[in-house]
């Protein structure tokens, strides 16, 4: 019964998207208040209906309820309570229903919070949020039904969920994930709002601009997450595979970044128009395609869900419509926008220009290497594959410039710069980022290693500026309690922008300097890398609820004093006949010690994979980093105290 | 001009549909292999049973057979050598090529052949054994040769040692009846094939 309730709940919303696609855009159209009105309830409701859906679906899983097909799919009466909560997502279905959940709590949320937005601007932008919503509330009940029954013959148990999904990190990461691909539905909307209306004023830059934010919030947290989950499950020590579904998730976060950048000039100088109406298209454009490439089967990839075509048809038929029929409207529309800014080759919208050029030569480069062998095979040419080194080498390259120009830019005013005021001050702090960088990497002794010496220099570089920036604002403000005025969201830039050195770092340093050794080993062996010792103490069978194997306990010792102990674990799950691995990790700031245990071996012996990785946290730590530069940013009072002016200015427009 | 350069994001995008509209037709496992049609490449390894004797390409000829990459470290491997072991039974002629993951010298760890061939006997013993025989590729030259990309990987090889068919992932019940196929064609073209 209860799952009849949420598909139902699920019908009613598709009819409230409906009205919530039509009647505002018609009211705004017509200049007609009526219809707009209908926006805001509609999408709170819609939201609460999409919620009961939910909550039904996480019913049926919660009781075992096996004649639900997606939950005799996906659970089993061994798993314990909080995985059989997240496998309401851990497969195709469920996770598009997760998926509507998000896009209607997106809107509704604009609903409720755009208050201050001029009445028929809110019916157009809720409106092309109810567009979108169509497509996708129709896709679930039409394509992906997760209410589905196998009655009148269910099986006694359900065939578990996929064991690489049993784990801390995946019960938060897909999640994470759509609110950030979702979230850029709400950028699209502003700017599909903006090209019907005509309108391209700084205001609608500033109000694009926090969702903007928390957008590219959730996706870099998204994205970080699954990269430490990959850590740790996979067993490999990796933490990005250039994987197609990592890639699509990648390249709406490259454009979201470009975006945020050309947002602060249109905002602030009134230009770059057409260019931030067209990467606000282009984020969520991109963010539905990752959607279409991970659930149609087109591409091989790890994350591909099970493929259905007539699934890949209608997210392309859907795709066409959305980004096709924006990007005409774009074409038609915006081609009568003049900028009339000035501004000469040395200044902040030159520099920030720059970071969208590498932004989107980056987001080139993945789409190429994702889709290339895609291309390659259907012009009839056969297959071929491309892998980490074309990524890798680009990436490198495409780093050095876009660093060197993120330290310097934030020196550079608006308009125009003289260069020969930021001489002195910025040779002094380039100097000491040499000196640092060197600094560190002589602690390494080796001087051949190239990729480290280049991501420390950088890395030190876009540290030193930002600091050196600061020193400077406090230097205009009258020392260090003036700092207390510069705006959230120039600190949320400097939190970011050193998340992004720490990341670079922290690339660099595992890269090059990273040890790995596959050893066979009986108990009390011991085996030596980078001056750890690790012996092997112990391995006896695991009895857990739903899976068996074998776990192995480690020492580690350190000029011979112990640092800690390791526990690493072989799974089997004998429903999916699954075997997985769960790396022992010992973090700390400056590496990480990690071991893998494999097969067992004859003797008794086991295979074990011990890695060494130097900095390796850097590159999550520096992720958070930038996660945090956009929350400080999007605390920023300017986003709401000046939208309660326009508010006022707006109302008396219309009286 | 400037008017026309508005529409290239929209020509781009259309451009990019069409391929994924037919991307989506066609399955992106089903990758041709550059060897299909090629004899198999020259090599000269030695047999796990017995290293002092080196098995050659020519050793595969004479009859169809199935070249079956695998290894211990290879869950997949492992699962698959009891349905393996069931078509060795049907009559299938099957040669694994044991692929050995790499050793680190400098760390000590070192390749030894004898006790590669215990484990291997233990677990054969304990799982079902589908091999005529095990080569050995100790530095991965025949697998570099042949473009595997992991294991366990399948090649179907003619009488005449050229190869007809290359399959990625295990083998089993479900996806037999199509490499059969072949197979059977293969065996009853009898020596006059190509």
């Amino acid at each position: 019964m209860i799952a009849e309730v949420g598909h139902l709940a699920l019908c009613f919303a598709l009819a409230l998207s409906l009205i919530l696609a039509l009647f505002p855009l018609y009211g705004s159209y017509k200049g007609a208040a009526g219809p707009v009105l209908l926006a805001r309830p509609a999408a709170v409701l819609l939201f609460l209906l999409t919620a009961v859906s939910f909550a039904a679906l996480c019913y049926a899983f919660w009781i075992n309820d096996f004649t639900v097909a997606y939950v005799a799919n996906n659970s089993n009466s061994l798993l314990p309570w909080y995985y059989r909560l997240t496998a309401v997502w851990g497969s195709h279905e469920g996770s598009m229903l997760l998926w509507v959940l998000m896009l209607s709590g997106w809107t509704a949320a604009v609903a409720l919070l755009s208050n201050s937005l001029p009445l028929i601007l809110q019916g157009r932008i809720l409106g092309v949020l109810g567009f979108v919503n169509v497509g996708f509330y129709a896709f679930v009940l039409l394509m992906s039904n997760p209410f589905e029954r196998t009655l009148p013959f269910f099986p006694v148990d359900g065939r578990d969920l996929n064991p690489l999904l049993q784990d801390f990190g995946m019960i938060i990461h897909p999640p994470l994930l759509y609110m950030g691909y979702v979230g850029f539905a709400v950028s699209f909307a502003f700017a599909i709002a903006a090209l019907l209306g005509g309108r391209f004023d700084a205001n609608w830059a500033r109000w694009a601009r926090p969702w903007t934010l928390a957008a590219w919030l959730f996706l870099t947290l998204g994205i970080m997450l699954g990269s430490w989950w990959a850590y740790n499950e996979l067993g490999w020590g990796g933490w990005w595979f250039w994987d197609p579904v990592e890639n699509a998730s990648l390249m709406p976060w490259l454009v979201g970044t470009a975006l945020l950048h050309s947002l602060a000039v249109t905002e602030k100088r009134g230009t770059f128009k057409s260019w931030t109406v067209l990467l606000a298209i282009a984020a969520f454009s991109l963010s539905l395609l990752g959607a279409f490439l991970v659930r149609s089967g087109v591409l091989v990839s790890v994350h591909a869900f099970a493929t259905d075509p007539s699934r890949g048809l209608f997210l392309l038929a859907f795709l066409l419509v959305v980004v096709g029929g924006s990007l005409l409207l774009y074409g038609l529309r915006m081609h009568a926008v003049r900028s009339q800014a000035r501004y000469q080759l040395f200044s902040r919208e030159v520099l920030l220009w720059g970071n969208n050029v590498f932004l989107l030569t980056a987001t080139l480069v993945v789409f190429l290497g994702t889709l290339y062998p895609l291309f390659h095979k259907e012009l009839g040419l056969g297959s071929i594959s491309i892998g980490e080194p074309f990524f890798n080498s680009i990436f490198q390259y495409l780093a050095i410039p876009f660093a060197l120009l993120l330290g310097l830019a934030p020196w550079v005013r608006w308009k125009q710069q003289q260069w020969q005021p930021l001489l002195k001050p910025l040779s002094l702090w380039l100097v000491g980022a040499l000196v640092l960088a060197v600094g560190v990497l002589s602690m390494y002794q080796t001087p051949a290693a190239n990729l480290a010496l280049l991501g420390l220099l950088l890395g030190a570089w876009v540290t030193m500026a930002t600091i050196g920036e600061i020193q400077q604002k406090a230097a205009q403000l009258g020392g260090i309690p003036g700092l207390f005025k510069l705006q959230a969201s120039h600190w949320g830039m400097v939190l970011g922008h050193l998340g992004f050195a720490m990341l670079v770092v922290g690339i660099a340093m595992t890269k090059t300097f990273s040890v790995e050794k596959d050893v066979r080993m009986k108990i009390g062996d011991s085996v030596e890398l980078n001056g750890y010792t690790f012996m092997l103490s112990e391995v006896y069978a695991l009895n857990g609820p739903n899976y068996g194997g074998q776990a192995a306990e480690l020492e580690v010792f350190q000029h011979g004093e112990k640092v800690t102990h390791l526990h690493a674990e072989k799974r089997f799950y004998p429903v999916t006949r699954a075997v997985m691995t769960e790396a022992a990790v010992h973090a700390r700031l400056s590496r990480d010690l990690y071991v893998a245990l494999g097969e067992e071996l004859s003797g008794p012996s086991w295979a074990l994979r011990v890695y060494v990785k130097p900095y390796v946290r850097w590159i999550w730590l520096g992720a958070i980093l930038m996660a945090l530069g956009g929350l400080v940013s999007l605390s920023d009072k300017r986003y709401r105290r000046k939208a309660a002016v326009k508010a006022e200015t707006g109302a008396k427009a219309h009286a | 001009m400037r008017k026309a350069l508005f529409y290239v994001p929209l020509a781009a995008f259309l451009a990019l549909s069409l391929f994924l509209l037919s991307g989506l037709f066609s399955d992106p496992r089903d990758h041709g292999s550059a060897l299909i049609e090629k004899p198999l490449p020259a090599f000269s390894l030695p047999d796990l049973q017995q290293p002092t004797r080196l098995v050659t390409a020519a050793d595969l000829k004479g009859e169809v057979t199935l070249l079956n990459v695998w290894g211990l470290w290879c869950p997949t491997c492992n699962a698959e050598l009891g349905f393996l072991t069931e078509l060795r039974q049907q009559g299938v002629r099957i040669v694994g090529l044991y692929y050995v993951q790499p050793v680190d010298a400098a760390f000590g760890d070192t390749f030894d052949i004898n006790t590669l061939r215990l484990d291997v006997q233990d677990k054969l013993a304990e799982q079902g054994d589908p091999y005529l025989l095990n080569i050995v590729d100790e530095k991965r030259s025949l697998i570099f040769d042949l473009g595997v990309t992991g294991a366990p990987e399948t090649f179907l090889i003619d009488r005449n040692g050229v190869i007809r068919h290359h399959h990625v992932g295990d083998i089993n019940p479900q996806n037999w009846p199509k490499i059969q196929q072949l197979y059977q064609q293969l065996q009853q073209g009898g020596s006059d094939a190509p």
